[in-house]
Protein backbone atom coordinates (compact mmCIF):
# COMPACT_ATOMS: atom_id res chain seq x y z
CA UNK A 1 0.00 0.00 0.00
CA UNK A 2 1.60 3.24 -0.96
CA UNK A 3 0.94 6.00 1.79
CA UNK A 4 1.54 9.79 1.12
CA UNK A 5 4.36 11.30 2.99
CA UNK A 6 2.51 13.91 4.18
CA UNK A 7 -0.03 11.29 5.90
CA UNK A 8 3.20 9.15 7.43
CA UNK A 9 4.48 11.95 9.21
CA UNK A 10 1.00 13.18 10.50
CA UNK A 11 0.47 9.49 12.12
CA UNK A 12 4.41 9.63 13.51
CA UNK A 13 3.68 12.73 15.15
CA UNK A 14 0.24 11.88 16.22
CA UNK A 15 1.72 8.41 17.91
CA UNK A 16 4.40 10.91 19.13
CA UNK A 17 2.20 13.13 20.80
CA UNK A 18 -0.25 10.31 22.30
CA UNK A 19 3.26 8.18 23.92
CA UNK A 20 3.93 12.03 25.23
CA UNK A 21 0.15 12.47 26.47
CA UNK A 22 0.53 8.59 28.19
CA UNK A 23 3.93 9.69 29.93
CA UNK A 24 2.42 12.73 31.36
CA UNK A 25 0.18 10.59 33.06
CA UNK A 26 2.38 8.30 34.11
CA UNK A 27 2.29 7.64 38.30
CA UNK A 28 4.35 4.79 38.52
CA UNK A 29 7.03 6.61 40.69
CA UNK A 30 4.95 8.54 42.67
CA UNK A 31 5.47 6.10 45.74
CA UNK A 32 9.06 6.11 45.14
CA UNK A 33 8.50 10.06 45.47
CA UNK A 34 6.86 9.91 48.58
CA UNK A 35 8.77 7.84 50.00
CA UNK A 36 11.64 9.70 49.02
CA UNK A 37 13.53 6.61 48.29
CA UNK A 38 15.12 8.61 45.55
CA UNK A 39 14.79 12.03 44.46
CA UNK A 40 12.99 13.76 41.22
CA UNK A 41 16.03 14.59 39.56
CA UNK A 42 16.71 10.30 40.06
CA UNK A 43 13.67 8.77 38.69
CA UNK A 44 13.58 11.46 35.57
CA UNK A 45 16.39 9.81 34.73
CA UNK A 46 15.82 6.54 35.71
CA UNK A 47 12.06 6.21 34.20
CA UNK A 48 13.86 8.10 30.98
CA UNK A 49 16.41 4.60 30.77
CA UNK A 50 13.23 2.40 31.65
CA UNK A 51 11.04 3.98 29.60
CA UNK A 52 13.41 3.93 26.35
CA UNK A 53 14.50 0.10 26.51
CA UNK A 54 10.71 -0.82 27.80
CA UNK A 55 9.44 0.84 24.20
CA UNK A 56 12.28 -0.61 22.67
CA UNK A 57 12.45 -3.98 23.98
CA UNK A 58 8.98 -4.35 24.58
CA UNK A 59 6.89 -2.10 22.06
CA UNK A 60 7.00 -4.60 19.10
CA UNK A 61 3.68 -6.32 20.28
CA UNK A 62 1.29 -4.38 18.71
CA UNK A 63 -2.02 -4.54 20.92
CA UNK A 64 -5.35 -3.83 20.23
CA UNK A 65 -5.53 -0.07 20.51
CA UNK A 66 -9.22 0.35 20.67
CA UNK A 67 -11.69 -1.78 21.71
CA UNK A 68 -14.35 -1.94 18.62
CA UNK A 69 -16.78 -4.18 21.02
CA UNK A 70 -17.85 -0.74 22.24
CA UNK A 71 -19.55 0.48 19.35
CA UNK A 72 -23.18 -0.31 19.25
CA UNK A 73 -25.24 -1.76 16.25
CA UNK A 74 -25.45 1.50 14.53
CA UNK A 75 -21.60 1.56 13.53
CA UNK A 76 -20.91 -0.80 10.94
CA UNK A 77 -17.66 0.23 10.76
CA UNK A 78 -14.50 1.57 12.32
CA UNK A 79 -12.79 4.17 10.21
CA UNK A 80 -9.25 5.63 10.21
CA UNK A 81 -11.06 9.04 11.09
CA UNK A 82 -12.84 7.40 13.97
CA UNK A 83 -9.69 5.69 15.77
CA UNK A 84 -7.62 8.91 15.33
CA UNK A 85 -10.17 10.86 16.86
CA UNK A 86 -10.26 8.35 19.76
CA UNK A 87 -6.84 8.51 20.37
CA UNK A 88 -6.46 12.35 19.94
CA UNK A 89 -9.00 12.92 22.60
CA UNK A 90 -7.68 10.68 24.50
CA UNK A 91 -4.14 12.20 24.98
CA UNK A 92 -5.83 15.40 24.93
CA UNK A 93 -7.41 14.51 27.94
CA UNK A 94 -4.68 13.09 29.52
CA UNK A 95 -2.52 15.74 29.16
CA UNK A 96 -5.21 18.16 30.80
CA UNK A 97 -5.18 15.81 33.53
CA UNK A 98 -2.03 15.77 34.06
CA UNK A 99 -1.75 19.18 34.14
CA UNK A 100 -3.83 19.32 37.22
CA UNK A 101 -1.52 16.84 38.60
CA UNK A 102 -4.37 13.99 38.39
CA UNK A 103 -3.55 10.32 37.40
CA UNK A 104 -6.13 8.89 35.48
CA UNK A 105 -7.64 5.72 33.63
CA UNK A 106 -6.03 5.64 30.12
CA UNK A 107 -8.85 2.93 29.32
CA UNK A 108 -11.42 5.39 31.11
CA UNK A 109 -10.33 8.23 28.78
CA UNK A 110 -10.28 6.09 25.50
CA UNK A 111 -14.15 4.62 26.53
CA UNK A 112 -15.06 7.71 26.80
CA UNK A 113 -13.68 9.38 23.39
CA UNK A 114 -15.46 5.40 22.22
CA UNK A 115 -18.52 6.33 23.43
CA UNK A 116 -18.16 10.17 22.09
CA UNK A 117 -17.41 8.93 18.45
CA UNK A 118 -20.12 6.21 18.73
CA UNK A 119 -22.73 8.73 19.87
CA UNK A 120 -22.05 10.73 16.91
CA UNK A 121 -21.30 8.44 14.51
CA UNK A 122 -24.24 6.05 15.32
CA UNK A 123 -26.50 9.07 15.65
CA UNK A 124 -27.69 8.20 19.17
CA UNK A 125 -27.21 6.04 22.16
CA UNK A 126 -27.53 3.26 19.52
CA UNK A 127 -23.47 3.77 18.53
CA UNK A 128 -22.46 2.73 21.70
CA UNK A 129 -22.87 -1.10 23.29
CA UNK A 130 -23.80 0.13 26.75
CA UNK A 131 -23.96 -4.02 27.54
CA UNK A 132 -20.27 -3.83 27.35
CA UNK A 133 -19.94 -0.42 29.25
CA UNK A 134 -22.55 -1.63 32.03
CA UNK A 135 -19.89 -4.81 32.48
CA UNK A 136 -16.96 -2.68 32.24
CA UNK A 137 -18.53 -0.79 35.17
CA UNK A 138 -18.77 -3.40 37.69
CA UNK A 139 -14.49 -3.10 37.23
CA UNK A 140 -14.41 0.37 37.17
CA UNK A 141 -15.81 0.51 40.97
CA UNK A 142 -14.14 -2.93 41.72
CA UNK A 143 -10.49 -1.37 41.21
CA UNK A 144 -10.50 1.44 43.63
CA UNK A 145 -11.80 -1.10 46.34
CA UNK A 146 -9.34 -3.56 45.40
CA UNK A 147 -6.79 -1.32 45.76
CA UNK A 148 -7.95 0.06 49.10
CA UNK A 149 -8.79 -3.45 50.70
CA UNK A 150 -5.26 -5.22 49.30
CA UNK A 151 -3.18 -2.54 50.63
CA UNK A 152 -5.22 -1.86 53.99
CA UNK A 153 -4.50 -5.73 54.37
CA UNK A 154 -0.58 -6.08 53.35
CA UNK A 155 0.15 -3.07 55.38
CA UNK A 156 -1.40 -4.05 58.49
CA UNK A 157 0.27 -7.41 57.90
CA UNK A 158 3.45 -5.89 57.36
CA UNK A 159 2.92 -4.34 60.43
CA UNK A 160 2.06 -7.45 62.86
CA UNK A 161 4.52 -9.55 61.82
CA UNK A 162 7.23 -7.11 60.94
CA UNK A 163 7.27 -3.56 62.23
CA UNK A 164 6.08 -4.15 65.40
CA UNK A 165 9.03 -6.66 66.17
CA UNK A 166 11.66 -3.42 65.43
CA UNK A 167 13.33 -2.20 68.40
CA UNK A 168 15.59 1.28 68.01
CA UNK A 169 16.57 3.36 64.74
CA UNK A 170 19.33 0.98 63.54
CA UNK A 171 16.45 -1.72 63.06
CA UNK A 172 14.20 0.84 61.35
CA UNK A 173 16.77 1.94 59.22
CA UNK A 174 17.99 -2.01 58.32
CA UNK A 175 14.48 -2.94 57.18
CA UNK A 176 13.53 0.30 55.35
CA UNK A 177 16.15 -0.40 53.29
CA UNK A 178 15.73 -3.50 52.12
CA UNK A 179 12.04 -2.43 51.36
CA UNK A 180 13.09 0.28 49.20
CA UNK A 181 15.65 -2.41 47.00
CA UNK A 182 12.04 -4.12 46.59
CA UNK A 183 10.08 -1.47 46.03
CA UNK A 184 12.93 -0.09 43.47
CA UNK A 185 12.86 -3.19 41.94
CA UNK A 186 9.41 -3.78 41.97
CA UNK A 187 8.65 -0.13 40.08
CA UNK A 188 11.14 -0.93 37.88
CA UNK A 189 9.49 -3.82 36.43
CA UNK A 190 6.46 -1.93 36.22
CA UNK A 191 7.66 0.92 34.76
CA UNK A 192 9.82 -1.11 32.20
CA UNK A 193 6.41 -2.92 30.85
CA UNK A 194 4.04 -0.07 30.86
CA UNK A 195 6.53 1.92 29.02
CA UNK A 196 7.16 -1.17 26.52
CA UNK A 197 2.75 -1.68 26.43
CA UNK A 198 1.97 2.20 26.35
CA UNK A 199 4.33 2.76 23.40
CA UNK A 200 2.83 -0.21 21.76
CA UNK A 201 -0.17 1.41 21.36
CA UNK A 202 1.13 4.56 20.38
CA UNK A 203 3.27 2.81 17.77
CA UNK A 204 0.01 0.45 16.38
CA UNK A 205 -0.96 3.21 14.11
CA UNK A 206 1.85 3.85 12.41
CA UNK A 207 2.79 0.22 12.09
CA UNK A 208 -0.83 0.06 10.91
CA UNK A 209 0.05 2.39 7.54
CA UNK A 210 2.45 -0.36 6.72
CA UNK A 211 4.58 2.39 5.18
CA UNK A 212 7.73 0.28 5.48
CA UNK A 213 9.43 2.65 8.41
CA UNK A 214 11.73 1.21 10.43
CA UNK A 215 10.36 0.28 13.24
CA UNK A 216 12.88 0.01 15.59
CA UNK A 217 13.26 3.97 14.88
CA UNK A 218 9.94 5.04 15.82
CA UNK A 219 9.80 2.84 18.78
CA UNK A 220 12.74 4.35 19.74
CA UNK A 221 11.67 7.96 19.49
CA UNK A 222 7.92 6.87 21.26
CA UNK A 223 10.14 5.96 23.91
CA UNK A 224 11.62 9.41 24.40
CA UNK A 225 8.79 11.14 23.56
CA UNK A 226 6.79 8.57 26.28
CA UNK A 227 10.17 9.69 29.00
CA UNK A 228 9.20 13.04 27.74
CA UNK A 229 6.36 13.31 28.93
CA UNK A 230 7.32 12.02 31.97
CA UNK A 231 9.98 15.13 32.53
CA UNK A 232 7.27 18.07 31.19
CA UNK A 233 4.29 17.13 32.86
CA UNK A 234 4.78 13.64 34.45
CA UNK A 235 6.49 14.86 37.58
CA UNK A 236 3.32 17.03 38.50
CA UNK A 237 1.18 13.42 38.71
CA UNK A 238 4.07 11.93 40.12
CA UNK A 239 4.50 14.52 43.28
CA UNK A 240 0.65 14.84 43.34
CA UNK A 241 -0.25 10.95 44.14
CA UNK A 242 3.05 10.61 46.40
CA UNK A 243 1.87 12.98 48.47
CA UNK A 244 -1.82 11.77 48.98
CA UNK A 245 -0.22 10.16 52.61
CA UNK A 246 3.32 9.92 54.20
CA UNK A 247 5.32 6.88 53.17
CA UNK A 248 8.49 5.37 53.54
CA UNK A 249 9.82 2.21 51.60
CA UNK A 250 7.88 -0.29 54.02
CA UNK A 251 4.39 1.69 53.36
CA UNK A 252 5.23 2.29 49.87
CA UNK A 253 5.66 -1.27 49.44
CA UNK A 254 2.34 -2.34 50.92
CA UNK A 255 0.39 -0.04 48.60
CA UNK A 256 2.63 -0.62 45.68
CA UNK A 257 3.54 -4.67 45.53
CA UNK A 258 -0.10 -5.66 45.62
CA UNK A 259 -1.75 -3.36 43.54
CA UNK A 260 0.91 -4.16 40.92
CA UNK A 261 0.06 -8.34 41.90
CA UNK A 262 -3.67 -7.55 41.48
CA UNK A 263 -3.33 -5.76 38.08
CA UNK A 264 -1.31 -8.46 36.65
CA UNK A 265 -3.59 -10.98 37.13
CA UNK A 266 -6.36 -8.73 36.01
CA UNK A 267 -4.68 -8.29 32.99
CA UNK A 268 -3.67 -12.39 32.66
CA UNK A 269 -7.82 -12.88 32.99
CA UNK A 270 -8.97 -9.80 30.64
CA UNK A 271 -10.23 -7.97 33.44
CA UNK A 272 -10.17 -4.09 32.54
CA UNK A 273 -8.62 -3.08 36.45
CA UNK A 274 -7.46 0.77 36.44
CA UNK A 275 -3.55 0.82 37.56
CA UNK A 276 -4.05 4.61 38.07
CA UNK A 277 -7.61 4.14 40.22
CA UNK A 278 -6.12 1.06 42.83
CA UNK A 279 -3.30 3.04 43.38
CA UNK A 280 -4.71 6.11 44.60
CA UNK A 281 -7.25 3.93 46.26
CA UNK A 282 -4.48 1.58 47.91
CA UNK A 283 -2.85 4.97 49.40
CA UNK A 284 -6.09 5.97 50.83
CA UNK A 285 -6.09 2.50 52.19
CA UNK A 286 -2.70 3.27 53.55
CA UNK A 287 -3.47 6.08 55.12
CA UNK A 288 -6.78 4.08 56.67
CA UNK A 289 -4.83 1.92 58.11
CA UNK A 290 -1.78 4.06 59.80
CA UNK A 291 -4.63 5.77 61.05
CA UNK A 292 -2.47 9.04 59.20
CA UNK A 293 -4.53 12.07 57.90
CA UNK A 294 -4.83 12.39 54.32
CA UNK A 295 -3.16 15.57 52.62
CA UNK A 296 -5.62 17.33 50.59
CA UNK A 297 -6.13 16.85 47.10
CA UNK A 298 -7.91 13.77 47.33
CA UNK A 299 -11.32 15.31 46.56
CA UNK A 300 -9.36 16.86 42.92
CA UNK A 301 -8.43 13.64 41.55
CA UNK A 302 -12.06 11.69 42.43
CA UNK A 303 -13.76 14.88 40.42
CA UNK A 304 -11.92 14.25 37.30
CA UNK A 305 -12.60 11.06 37.63
CA UNK A 306 -15.60 11.53 37.20
CA UNK A 307 -15.40 14.08 34.39
CA UNK A 308 -13.53 11.89 32.28
CA UNK A 309 -16.14 9.91 30.01
CA UNK A 310 -18.13 13.17 29.46
CA UNK A 311 -15.17 15.11 28.95
CA UNK A 312 -13.10 12.46 26.51
CA UNK A 313 -16.92 11.96 24.71
CA UNK A 314 -17.17 15.93 24.36
CA UNK A 315 -12.93 16.43 22.89
CA UNK A 316 -14.17 13.20 20.53
CA UNK A 317 -17.31 14.47 19.41
CA UNK A 318 -15.81 18.62 18.91
CA UNK A 319 -12.98 16.48 17.17
CA UNK A 320 -13.93 14.02 14.95
CA UNK A 321 -15.47 16.42 11.89
CA UNK A 322 -11.54 18.03 11.61
CA UNK A 323 -10.15 15.27 11.57
CA UNK A 324 -12.15 13.30 9.14
CA UNK A 325 -11.71 16.37 6.78
CA UNK A 326 -7.79 15.81 6.88
CA UNK A 327 -8.01 11.73 6.81
CA UNK B 1 38.28 27.33 54.33
CA UNK B 2 35.62 25.79 57.07
CA UNK B 3 33.98 23.65 54.77
CA UNK B 4 37.97 22.97 53.20
CA UNK B 5 38.65 21.33 56.81
CA UNK B 6 35.47 19.53 56.95
CA UNK B 7 35.55 17.59 53.92
CA UNK B 8 38.75 16.27 55.42
CA UNK B 9 37.37 14.64 58.68
CA UNK B 10 34.29 13.43 56.74
CA UNK B 11 35.86 10.12 55.83
CA UNK B 12 35.04 9.16 60.08
CA UNK B 13 32.16 7.04 60.65
CA UNK B 14 28.53 8.78 61.66
CA UNK B 15 28.72 7.03 64.50
CA UNK B 16 32.34 7.82 65.89
CA UNK B 17 31.42 11.43 65.99
CA UNK B 18 28.31 10.95 67.49
CA UNK B 19 29.94 9.16 70.43
CA UNK B 20 32.78 11.78 70.56
CA UNK B 21 29.69 14.53 70.86
CA UNK B 22 28.47 12.43 73.77
CA UNK B 23 31.55 12.18 75.60
CA UNK B 24 32.17 16.00 75.33
CA UNK B 25 28.53 17.10 76.03
CA UNK B 26 29.01 14.37 79.27
CA UNK B 27 32.44 16.52 79.85
CA UNK B 28 31.23 19.84 79.51
CA UNK B 29 28.10 19.20 81.87
CA UNK B 30 29.84 17.64 84.77
CA UNK B 31 32.54 20.39 84.62
CA UNK B 32 29.62 22.91 84.75
CA UNK B 33 27.96 20.77 87.84
CA UNK B 34 31.51 20.61 89.94
CA UNK B 35 31.81 24.46 88.64
CA UNK B 36 28.07 25.13 90.13
CA UNK B 37 29.10 23.15 93.35
CA UNK B 38 32.10 25.20 93.71
CA UNK B 39 30.60 28.53 93.26
CA UNK B 40 27.81 27.24 96.07
CA UNK B 41 30.73 26.69 98.72
CA UNK B 42 32.43 29.80 97.27
CA UNK B 43 35.39 28.54 95.83
CA UNK B 44 34.58 28.82 92.43
CA UNK B 45 37.53 29.83 89.85
CA UNK B 46 35.74 31.77 87.35
CA UNK B 47 38.52 30.72 84.63
CA UNK B 48 37.54 27.26 85.12
CA UNK B 49 34.10 28.12 83.02
CA UNK B 50 36.20 28.75 80.22
CA UNK B 51 36.49 24.76 80.08
CA UNK B 52 32.35 24.46 79.89
CA UNK B 53 32.73 27.34 77.14
CA UNK B 54 35.55 25.60 75.41
CA UNK B 55 33.93 22.27 75.64
CA UNK B 56 30.43 23.92 73.81
CA UNK B 57 32.83 25.01 71.17
CA UNK B 58 34.08 21.54 70.66
CA UNK B 59 30.53 19.88 70.47
CA UNK B 60 29.26 22.84 68.04
CA UNK B 61 32.01 21.48 65.63
CA UNK B 62 31.44 17.98 65.93
CA UNK B 63 27.43 18.81 65.38
CA UNK B 64 28.23 20.38 62.42
CA UNK B 65 30.55 17.33 61.17
CA UNK B 66 27.80 14.94 62.53
CA UNK B 67 24.65 17.07 60.05
CA UNK B 68 27.93 17.37 57.03
CA UNK B 69 28.06 13.49 56.73
CA UNK B 70 24.34 13.14 57.62
CA UNK B 71 23.22 14.76 54.89
CA UNK B 72 26.14 13.45 52.62
CA UNK B 73 24.97 10.32 52.78
CA UNK B 74 22.34 10.35 49.68
CA UNK B 75 20.83 6.73 50.60
CA UNK B 76 20.08 7.39 54.18
CA UNK B 77 16.32 7.41 55.04
CA UNK B 78 15.20 10.89 54.97
CA UNK B 79 13.34 10.56 57.66
CA UNK B 80 15.63 9.42 59.71
CA UNK B 81 17.93 11.70 58.47
CA UNK B 82 15.41 14.27 59.43
CA UNK B 83 14.48 13.13 62.59
CA UNK B 84 18.31 12.46 64.09
CA UNK B 85 19.08 16.03 62.58
CA UNK B 86 16.29 17.16 64.92
CA UNK B 87 17.90 15.28 67.88
CA UNK B 88 21.29 16.62 67.16
CA UNK B 89 19.92 20.17 67.44
CA UNK B 90 17.86 20.24 70.22
CA UNK B 91 21.02 18.33 72.29
CA UNK B 92 22.95 21.78 71.04
CA UNK B 93 20.41 23.50 72.57
CA UNK B 94 21.06 21.74 75.77
CA UNK B 95 24.65 22.93 75.86
CA UNK B 96 23.86 26.19 74.69
CA UNK B 97 22.03 26.76 77.56
CA UNK B 98 24.82 25.06 79.86
CA UNK B 99 27.06 27.51 78.10
CA UNK B 100 24.91 30.45 78.50
CA UNK B 101 24.68 29.77 82.50
CA UNK B 102 28.63 29.58 82.54
CA UNK B 103 28.98 32.67 81.07
CA UNK B 104 26.66 34.30 83.75
CA UNK B 105 28.15 32.74 86.38
CA UNK B 106 31.13 34.68 85.21
CA UNK B 107 29.58 37.84 85.33
CA UNK B 108 27.56 37.32 88.55
CA UNK B 109 29.03 39.52 91.22
CA UNK B 110 27.56 37.75 94.07
CA UNK B 111 28.27 35.42 96.46
CA UNK B 112 25.00 32.94 96.36
CA UNK B 113 22.73 32.99 99.40
CA UNK B 114 23.29 31.03 102.01
CA UNK B 115 19.41 29.43 102.80
CA UNK B 116 19.21 29.02 99.41
CA UNK B 117 22.39 26.89 98.54
CA UNK B 118 21.14 23.80 99.55
CA UNK B 119 17.96 24.00 97.07
CA UNK B 120 20.51 25.43 94.62
CA UNK B 121 22.54 22.28 94.68
CA UNK B 122 19.69 20.02 94.97
CA UNK B 123 18.53 21.82 91.55
CA UNK B 124 22.47 21.41 89.99
CA UNK B 125 21.99 17.49 90.91
CA UNK B 126 19.15 17.23 89.17
CA UNK B 127 20.13 19.12 86.48
CA UNK B 128 22.89 16.88 86.06
CA UNK B 129 21.26 13.81 86.18
CA UNK B 130 18.93 14.69 83.21
CA UNK B 131 21.84 15.58 81.23
CA UNK B 132 23.09 11.75 82.04
CA UNK B 133 19.54 10.59 81.57
CA UNK B 134 19.46 12.11 78.26
CA UNK B 135 22.59 10.82 77.27
CA UNK B 136 21.45 7.28 77.32
CA UNK B 137 18.21 8.05 76.13
CA UNK B 138 19.79 8.77 72.82
CA UNK B 139 21.65 5.82 72.97
CA UNK B 140 19.35 3.70 73.73
CA UNK B 141 16.56 4.95 71.33
CA UNK B 142 19.14 3.61 68.18
CA UNK B 143 18.64 0.07 69.60
CA UNK B 144 16.11 -0.51 72.12
CA UNK B 145 12.65 1.73 71.82
CA UNK B 146 11.68 0.30 75.18
CA UNK B 147 14.14 0.74 77.28
CA UNK B 148 14.16 4.84 75.75
CA UNK B 149 10.75 4.92 76.21
CA UNK B 150 11.00 4.08 79.71
CA UNK B 151 14.09 6.56 79.93
CA UNK B 152 12.25 9.39 78.89
CA UNK B 153 9.72 8.59 82.13
CA UNK B 154 12.45 8.16 84.40
CA UNK B 155 13.28 11.68 83.14
CA UNK B 156 9.97 13.00 83.68
CA UNK B 157 10.20 12.16 87.03
CA UNK B 158 13.42 13.23 87.85
CA UNK B 159 11.84 16.65 86.53
CA UNK B 160 8.85 17.11 88.61
CA UNK B 161 10.05 18.15 92.10
CA UNK B 162 12.94 20.44 89.74
CA UNK B 163 9.94 22.60 89.34
CA UNK B 164 8.09 23.24 92.67
CA UNK B 165 11.93 24.16 93.92
CA UNK B 166 12.63 26.50 91.35
CA UNK B 167 9.54 28.54 92.25
CA UNK B 168 10.34 27.78 96.39
CA UNK B 169 13.45 29.36 95.97
CA UNK B 170 12.43 32.29 93.76
CA UNK B 171 9.85 33.03 96.81
CA UNK B 172 12.53 33.07 98.95
CA UNK B 173 14.51 35.77 97.36
CA UNK B 174 11.65 37.53 96.37
CA UNK B 175 10.89 37.88 99.97
CA UNK B 176 14.14 39.71 100.83
CA UNK B 177 14.74 43.02 101.37
CA UNK B 178 17.99 42.92 99.81
CA UNK B 179 19.75 45.19 96.86
CA UNK B 180 17.38 44.71 94.05
CA UNK B 181 20.33 44.41 91.35
CA UNK B 182 21.20 41.41 93.54
CA UNK B 183 17.61 39.78 93.95
CA UNK B 184 16.99 39.91 89.87
CA UNK B 185 20.03 38.25 88.99
CA UNK B 186 19.60 35.60 91.47
CA UNK B 187 16.83 34.88 90.29
CA UNK B 188 18.07 35.18 86.78
CA UNK B 189 20.23 32.06 88.01
CA UNK B 190 17.86 30.27 89.03
CA UNK B 191 15.96 30.66 86.04
CA UNK B 192 18.83 29.69 84.14
CA UNK B 193 19.24 26.43 85.41
CA UNK B 194 15.85 25.75 85.56
CA UNK B 195 15.53 26.54 81.98
CA UNK B 196 18.15 23.52 81.34
CA UNK B 197 16.11 21.19 83.20
CA UNK B 198 12.97 22.58 81.31
CA UNK B 199 14.71 21.76 78.09
CA UNK B 200 15.41 18.30 78.64
CA UNK B 201 12.31 17.27 79.70
CA UNK B 202 11.10 18.53 76.36
CA UNK B 203 13.48 16.50 74.58
CA UNK B 204 12.78 13.55 75.91
CA UNK B 205 8.93 13.92 75.54
CA UNK B 206 10.13 14.83 71.99
CA UNK B 207 11.87 11.51 71.78
CA UNK B 208 9.28 9.55 73.61
CA UNK B 209 6.68 10.66 70.80
CA UNK B 210 8.85 9.85 67.90
CA UNK B 211 9.48 5.91 69.52
CA UNK B 212 5.22 6.13 69.44
CA UNK B 213 5.40 7.57 66.13
CA UNK B 214 7.87 5.18 64.56
CA UNK B 215 6.17 1.78 64.64
CA UNK B 216 2.82 3.43 62.87
CA UNK B 217 5.05 5.17 59.98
Amino acid sequence: MAVEFTIIIVFIVISIFISFAIGANDETFSTVHGSKTLNMKEILIFTTILAILGAFLLGRGVSETVGTKLFGSSVSEVSEAMVLTILISTSIWLIISSLLGVPISTTHSTIGSIMGVGMLVGEGLNGVNWIQIGEMSFWWILSPVLGFAATYGVYKLIHRTVINKLNGFKDFERLEKIFSYILLVTIAITAFSRAGNDCSNAVGIVIGLDAGIDINLILLVTGISFSLGIIVLGRTVIKSVGAITELVPSSAFASEVPTAGILFVGTFLGIPLSGSHMLVASLVGLSKARKAPRKKGLWKIILIWLLTFPMAALLAITLYFPIALII
Amino acid sequence: MKCVEMKGKNSRNIEEIIKEYRIELLHGAELMHKLILDFIKNKLNKKELDGVIKSEKKCDHLKDEYIQVLFQNKRALPFLVEDRYKIITLVDQVLGKVEYLARFIKIYPFDLYKDISEDFKKMCDICQQMITGLLETLELIETNFTAAYDKTFEIEAIRRPARKMKFELLGNIYKKKDEPTRIHLTSDLINNLYNIIGLIEDIADYLRGLIIKYPTR
